[in-house]
C-alpha cells in the first residue's frame, strides 16, 4: 500500500477508534452516534475501494469556504446544544467534537488537516476515558496507541515526502532509496514499536506521581440505582431489582476456605418497625466509629448481649460499585472495618455507613465473625426482655388474629425460641412457592396475602412474615436486606454480586446465643435460563479480568505507589516476591483455566471449556500460521538474496577466465574496478561489457542488493558478448 | 564543582543536538494539558494517555538516537570549483550496525559551524549497507572551503523532534573566482594590444631572422649550408622566435570595506582575463598586492594564478600596501608585455566607480568592465 494510502487508512481507523470509545462510554446520542458511524464506514468504504486518487476528485465538490461554514454552523450548534439541549459542558463539547471528526473525515486535504483530526481523536480518547472506567477502555486504548504510532510514523515518513516535492529547490534535492509503499519492514517495525509503545506505557503509567490535587475531582457516571437500603423500605421494594443483573460488587473471602461456603450472606441495614406496609429502622441514630489505626474502624458491643463471640471469623475484601446508598455492605457481623475513608459510621441495628454514598468503586477490608447457636439457647423458654429491647423488636403493626393462629399453630409443640423460629422458618419453606411476580404492594393487608391468599412471593415476603409470626409467639426478630452471594468465580476466587442478588432474611435474638441469622426463603423454582455454560465461564474470566483492571489500573493511586516505594526501601527481595504476587493475580484468571482443565477433563464435562479452548487453540494457530508465513517470507527473500550472489559471482568468474584466455589476467591485490581500468589499457573493445558486468557483480556482493531477473540476464548476455569479441 | 557527566555519555551525545518540530511542540503542549487534567481530575484513565504520550516522546528519542548511531560517511570532492558554478559532490553513507536500519536521513555538509542543506535525504538505509550520494554543490565565495564535516538530522520515527549528529569528513577545497565571459570592448583592447607588442627578436621558432659567422659553440645543425657553400665561410642560421606576447595582469588589494563587493567583481574580472588570455597563447603574470608570479603559460599555470586570485585578500591598510602596489607596477613596466591594471578602487580622491575600472598600458577600456 502507498504510504499516502496507509496514511490516509490509518487516520481513519484512528478516528474509529475514538469514536468507539465515545460511543462505548455511553457520550454520544443515538442519532449523532449513527451520523458519526456513517460518516466513517462511508469515508472507509470509499478509501478502501476508489484509493486516494478518487478522493482527491470527490473533494472538489465543496470549497474550503464551505467547509468553513459547516464548521461555524456547527459551532453555533455547539452553544445552542449548550444552553438548550444538554445543558452541559461536556456532553455538548463531545457532540460538537464529533461534528469536527465528521467534517475532517470529508475534508482529509493538507496535512494540518490531519492534524486537527488527530487532536479531535486524542481529545475524544480522553473523554471517553471520563465517561468510564469499565474494562473496554483498555482495548481501545490499546487500538488507539497502534493505530497512533501508526499514524505517526507514517505522517512523519509522508512528511518527509511532501517537503521534497514541495521544496522551491527540489529539483536540486537529492532522494535515495525512494520507496513509495509500506514495506514488510515498516510494517514489523511499526508494530515492534507499537509493542514497545505498550510496554514503556504500562511501565510510566505506574511511575507518574499521583498527585490528585485538583478541584475538579469527580466519580465516573451515575451510581447504580438499587433498593432496600434506605431508612424506610416498602414491601416488595426488593422485587424490582431481583432481574437486574448489573455487578454491585465483588467479593474476596481470605480468612476462610472459601469453597466451605457456598453461600455468603452479605448484610445491609436491619429493620426494627412494620407498619403493615414498609419497614423501618427506628435505631438509625448513626455515630462514628473509632479509629483503632488508621484507616481502621473498630465496632464494640454491637450485636446485642451474647458477650464475647465464639464464632467464625471471616475476612473479606470488598471492591463496591458505586451505589446510591452509603451503606458498606459485608457479612455479619461486622467487627473491624479498613479502607480509605474520612470516617465511617454505624447505628445500633449494625449496619455500617459511609457519612455519603461514594461517586467511585470503593474497596475495603472487613472482619466479620458470626453468632453460632449456642447449646443453652435449644430448649430453653424465652426470657423476659426489657421494655426497651421488646419495643422495638417485639412491636407488632396491628394484631392479626390469622396470623396469630397460624404462628401458634406452628409453634405449639415447640419449647424453646430456636425450635419455635426453626419450626416457623420449615413452615414457610416448606408450604410456600417462590415467585417474583407477586404483587402485594398495593394491597392493605400484603402480609395476610401473602401467607393466606397466593402463598407465593420472594425474600421480603418470606423475611417479614417469619419475624411478624416470630414477634407474635413473643420471639424478638428483626428484618435484614442485602445480598446472597451465590456466584463463585473461580478464575478470580471471589463472589460475583449482582443486583439480582439482593435479598432479605430474619435476625432471630436468642437468650444465649443473642442475633443468629435465620432464612425463610425457599430455593426459587422459577425457570432459570438455560445459558451456555462456556459462555458463562468466559463471563466470569471476563469479570475476574475487570477485577483485576480496576485494581491495577482505575484505583491505582498515590497509597500503592508509596507501598510500592516502601517495599523497596525494605529491601529487594520483597519487591520481588511483591512483583511476583501481582503477575501472578493479573494472570490468574489464565492459570485458574489452565488449572479446571484435568478436573473438568476427568468429570467428562469438557463441553463449556472446550469451546473457549478451543476457540483459544484456533486464535493461537492463526497467530502461529501468520507468523510463520511472515518468517517463511523472510527466509524467501534471504534465500533468494544467498542464491543470487553466487549466480553472478559465478558468471564474474567466467568472464575473468575468459580475459585471463586472452592474456588479462587479474591480479590477486586489484580492486574489481581497477580490473576494468586494465581492461580498458589493454583491450578496449571488451570494456564496455567488463564493465557492466563488474558494475552488477559489485552491486550484489557488496552492496547487499538484490539482482532482478533480468539483470541477471544482462550479466548472461554480456558474457556471451565477450566470448564472441575477438582480441586483435 | 560542574557536573561531570560519565564519560560514555559525553563521548555517545557530545555531537547530539535536538530540535522540537512544529508538529512535536503541539503534541508536548498536548502532553501538558493532559498532565494537568490527570493531576486535576486524579483519573487513571487520563493517565493512561498521557504515559502513552510520554513513552512516545521517549521512544522518539531512542528509536532516533538509534539512526544516528553507527553510521560513516567518505565526501568526495571534485578538484576544480569555482564560484557560482554548479559542481557534483559525492558522499558514501555507510550503516555500520548489524542489524538495525536507519531512516529518514537528511544530511547536509557543515562549514563554519553552519550546516548547509544539500538536499539529501536517505529514506531507508538497511543494517549494513552503504549507499552513494551524490549531490549538487554551488560555491557562492572564492577562497578557501573548508567542511568540517557531515550533519546528519533524522525526524524519524514520529516527526516529533528532529535530532542531529555531527560525523567527522573533513574536507578543504579551493573555491576559484567567479569566470565571466568578457566584454566586446575589453576583447578588443587586448588584441590592439597584442598586436602593438610583437616583437621581432631571435629565438627557438622556423623563420629565419639573421644570418651570421659560425662561433664556437654553436650547434652544428644550424649549419646554413647553402650561404657556407657560396661564401666559403661558416655561416649559421638564426631563427626569429614564435610570437611570444606577454601580459601582466595587475589587482591592487589596497581597497577599503565599502569597496569589497567591487573587489569581488575586480577579482573575478581578473580570473576571466588571465583564463582568457592563457587560452590565447599569452605568457601570463600576475601581480596581487604585494605578490607577484612569473611569465608562464598553460594549464598548471593558469590553475596556479587562479589559486592566487582565489586567496588574494582585500587590504585595508591603505598607506603600506598602496606603496608596495606602486613598486610592483614600476618593476612590472619593466619587464615588457601588455600591462592591464584591475582597479577597484581609485584611490582617496575623486569619485569612486561600482564596479572595476581596467586599464590596459595606461589607458581605460572604456565599457569594459561589464560581461557579455
Amino acid at each position: 500500500m502507498a504510504y499516502s494510502q496507509a496514511l490516509r487508512l490509518t487516520s481513519i481507523l484512528l478516528a474509529a477508534v475514538s469514536f468507539i470509545g465515545l460511543t462505548l462510554g455511553s457520550g454520544l446520542p443515538a442519532w449523532l452516534a449513527v451520523f458519526t458511524g456513517v460518516a466513517l464506514i462511508v469515508v472507509l468504504v470509499r478509501h478502501v475501494a476508489a484509493g486516494p486518487l478518487v478522493h482527491q476528485a470527490e473533494h472538489g465538490h465543496f470549497s474550503p469556504a464551505a467547509w468553513n461554514l459547516l464548521v461555524i454552523i456547527g459551532f453555533l450548534g455547539f452553544w445552542v446544544d449548550i444552553f438548550l439541549v444538554s445543558g452541559e459542558l461536556l456532553p455538548a463539547g463531545i457532540h460538537f467534537l464529533m461534528i469536527l471528526m465528521v467534517i475532517k473525515l470529508f475534508n482529509l486535504r493538507q496535512r494540518r488537516d490531519y492534524l486537527h483530526l488527530y487532536a479531535i481523536s486524542l481529545v475524544a480518547i480522553l473523554a471517553s476515558g471520563s465517561l468510564t472506567t469499565d474494562l473496554w477502555y483498555l482495548p481501545i486504548f490499546l487500538l488507539y496507541l497502534v493505530a497512533g504510532v501508526w499514524t505517526l510514523i507514517l505522517f512523519q515518513i509522508t512528511k518527509a515526502f511532501g517537503e521534497e516535492s514541495a521544496s522551491p529547490t527540489s529539483a536540486s534535492s537529492v532522494q535515495v532509496e525512494l520507496p513509495d509503499r509500506v514495506t514488510p519492514q515498516l510494517f514489523w517495525l511499526a508494530n515492534g514499536l507499537a509493542l514497545v509503545c505498550f510496554g514503556m506505557t504500562v511501565a510510566i503509567f505506574f511511575m507518574i506521581p499521583r498527585l490528585s490535587a485538583g478541584f475538579y475531582q469527580k466519580g465516573f457516571g451515575e451510581n447504580i440505582r438499587t433498593s432496600g437500603f434506605s431508612e424506610t423500605v416498602n414491601l416488595g421494594a426488593i422485587g424490582p431489582i431481583k432481574r437486574d443483573p448489573s455487578v454491585v460488587m465483588r467479593i474476596e473471602v481470605t480468612r476462610q476456605e472459601p469453597h466451605s461456603l457456598d453461600r455468603l450472606y452479605v448484610r445491609g441495614l436491619a429493620f426494627d418497625q412494620y407498619d403493615g406496609k414498609s419497614w423501618t429502622n427506628r435505631l438509625g441514630y448513626r455515630r462514628n466509629l473509632n479509629e483503632e489505626s488508621p484507616g481502621t474502624f473498630l465496632i464494640r458491643g454491637q450485636q446485642g448481649s451474647a458477650g464475647p463471640r465464639l464464632g467464625d471469623t471471616i475476612q473479606q475484601n470488598i471492591m463496591l460499585e458505586p451505589l446510591d446508598t452509603a451503606v458498606l455492605f459485608a457479612a455479619p457481623f461486622v467487627e473491624r472495618i479498613s479502607g480509605k475513608f474520612p470516617a465511617v459510621q454505624s447505628d445500633l441495628a449494625g449496619p455500617v455507613y459511609l457519612p455519603f454514598p461514594s461517586a467511585s468503586r470503593i474497596e475495603y477490608s472487613v472482619v466479620s465473625r458470626s453468632n453460632p447457636l449456642l447449646p443453652a439457647d435449644l430448649g430453653s423458654d424465652a426470657p423476659l426482655y426489657p421494655e426497651s429491647f421488646a419495643r422495638h423488636f417485639l412491636h407488632l403493626p396491628y394484631r392479626s388474629e390469622r396470623i396469630g393462629r397460624l404462628s401458634e399453630d406452628i409453634t405449639r409443640s415447640q419449647t424453646g425460641p430456636y425450635e419455635k423460629a426453626h419450626a416457623i422458618q420449615t413452615y414457610l419453606t416448606h408450604n410456600y412457592r417462590y415467585s417474583l411476580d407477586a404483587p402485594l404492594a398495593g394491597l392493605d393487608r400484603p402480609l395476610e396475602e401473602f401467607l393466606f391468599i397466593r402463598k407465593t412471593g420472594y425474600c421480603e415476603h418470606y423475611a417479614t412474615a417469619m419475624v411478624i409470626m416470630l414477634r407474635m409467639v413473643g420471639i424478638p426478630a428483626r428484618l435484614v436486606t442485602g445480598f446472597l452471594a451465590t456466584e463463585w468465580n473461580e478464575y478470580g476466587n471471589y463472589y460475583v454480586v449482582r443486583q439480582q442478588d439482593a435479598h432479605a432474611w430474619v435476625e432471630v435474638n436468642l437468650p444465649h446465643s443473642g442475633w443468629i441469622m435465620m432464612d425463610p426463603t425457599p430455593p426459587s423454582n422459577e425457570v432459570v435460563t438455560n445459558e451456555y455454560q462456556a459462555w458463562k465461564a468466559l463471563g466470569r474470566i471476563l469479570d475476574s479480568i475487570k477485577l483485576q483492571w480496576n485494581r491495577f489500573f482505575v484505583q491505582y493511586s498515590a497509597a500503592d505507589q508509596l507501598a510500592v516505594v516502601q517495599e523497596l526501601k525494605a529491601g529487594g527481595k520483597s519487591v520481588g516476591h511483591r512483583t511476583l504476587d501481582s503477575l501472578v493475580t493479573i494472570l490468574s484468571p489464565f492459570t485458574r483455566l489452565l488449572g479446571i482443565i484435568p478436573d473438568q477433563l476427568f468429570r467428562g464435562r469438557v463441553q463449556p471449556q472446550a469451546a473457549i479452548w478451543g476457540g483459544t487453540v484456533l486464535f493461537l494457530i492463526i497467530l502461529l500460521w501468520l507468523g510463520m508465513k511472515g518468517i517463511k517470507g523472510r527466509i524467501r527473500v534471504d534465500k533468494k538474496a544467498t542464491l543470487e550472489e553466487p549466480r553472478i559471482v559465478e558468471l564474474y568468474k567466467q568472464m575473468l577466465a575468459r580475459l585471463a584466455a586472452n592474456g588479462i589476467a587479474k591480479a590477486a591485490g586489484t580492486t574489481p574496478w581497477e580490473f576494468v581500468h586494465v581492461t580498458r589499457l589493454r583491450w578496449g573493445e571488451a570494456n564496455p561489457v567488463v564493465a557492466s558486468i563488474t558494475e552488477l557483480y559489485c552491486r550484489a556482493r557488496f552492496g547487499g542488493v538484490l539482482l532482478t531477473d533480468e539483470e541477471l540476464q544482462l550479466a548472461k548476455d554480456r558474457l556471451t558478448q565477450l566470448t564472441s569479441i575477438e582480441k586483435p | 564543582m560542574p557536573l561531570q557527566l560519565p564519560v560514555f555519555v559525553r563521548r555517545s551525545f557530545r555531537h547530539r543536538s535536538t530540535r522540537v518540530t512544529s508538529e512535536g511542540l503541539q503534541f508536548l503542549i498536548f502532553t501538558l494539558a493532559i498532565g494537568i487534567a490527570a493531576i486535576n481530575t486524579g483519573n487513571n484513565l487520563f493517565y493512561l494517555p498521557l504515559a502513552m504520550m510520554l513513552s512516545l516522546i521517549l521512544i522518539s528519542g531512542i528509536v532516533a538516537e538509534y539512526c544516528l548511531r553507527r553510521l560513516e560517511f567518505h565526501r568526495h570532492l571534485p578538484d576544480l570549483i569555482m564560484v557560482n558554478h554548479p559542481v557534483t559532490a559525492t558522499l558514501v553513507v555507510k550503516n555500520q550496525k548489524s542489524s538495525l536500519p536507519s531512516f529518514s536521513l537528511v544530511i547536509s555538509d557543515v562549514s563554519d559551524g553552519q550546516d548547509l542543506d544539500r538536499g539529501v535525504t536517505l529514506h531507508h538505509l538497511p543494517a549494513g549497507a552503504s549507499r552513494l550520494v551524490s549531490y549538487p554543490m554551488l560555491a557562492r565565495r572564492r577562497g578557501r572551503l573548508h567542511l568540517e564535516g557531515v550533519r546528519v538530522a533524522t525526524e524519524f520515527p514520529f516527526g516529533l523532534f528532529m535530532k542531529k549528529a555531527l560525523y567527522q569528513a573533513e574536507g578543504t577545497v579551493i573555491v576559484y573566482p567567479e569566470i565571466t565571459p568578457l566584454s566586446e570592448t575589453l576583447l578588443q583592447g587586448l588584441t590592439s594590444a597584442g598586436q602593438e607588442q610583437t616583437l621581432h627578436r631571435r629565438g627557438h621558432g622556423t623563420d629565419l631572422y639573421n644570418l651570421r659567422l659560425y662561433h664556437a659553440g654553436d650547434d652544428s645543425r644550424n649549419i646554413h649550408w647553402p650561404t657556407t657553400a657560396r661564401t666559403s665561410q661558416l655561416t649559421v642560421r638564426e631563427t626569429e622566435a614564435e610570437e611570444q606576447r606577454r601580459a601582466t595582469i595587475r589587482l591592487p588589494t589596497t581597497v577599503p570595506a565599502t569597496h569589497d563587493v567591487v573587489f569581488e567583481q575586480a577579482v573575478s574580472m581578473a580570473a576571466s582575463l588571465i583564463q582568457h588570455l592563457s587560452h590565447r597563447g599569452y605568457l601570463v603574470r600576475l601581480i596581487v598586492g604585494s605578490s607577484c608570479s612569473g611569465f608562464s603559460q598553460g594549464d598548471a599555470h593558469l590553475y596556479d594564478l587562479l589559486r592566487m586570485l582565489a586567496l588574494c585578500e582585500r587590504c585595508a591598510s591603505v598607506g603600506e600596501v598602496d606603496a608596495s602596489d606602486h613598486h610592483q607596477v614600476e618593476s612590472a613596466e619593466g619587464e615588457g608585455g601588455t600591462e592591464i591594471l584591475v582597479q577597484s578602487w581609485g584611490g582617496n580622491a575623486g569619485v569612486q566607480p561600482d564596479h572595476p575600472t581596467i586599464l590596459i598600458n595606461g589607458q581605460p577600456v572604456i565599457g569594459g568592465v561589464h560581461g557579455v
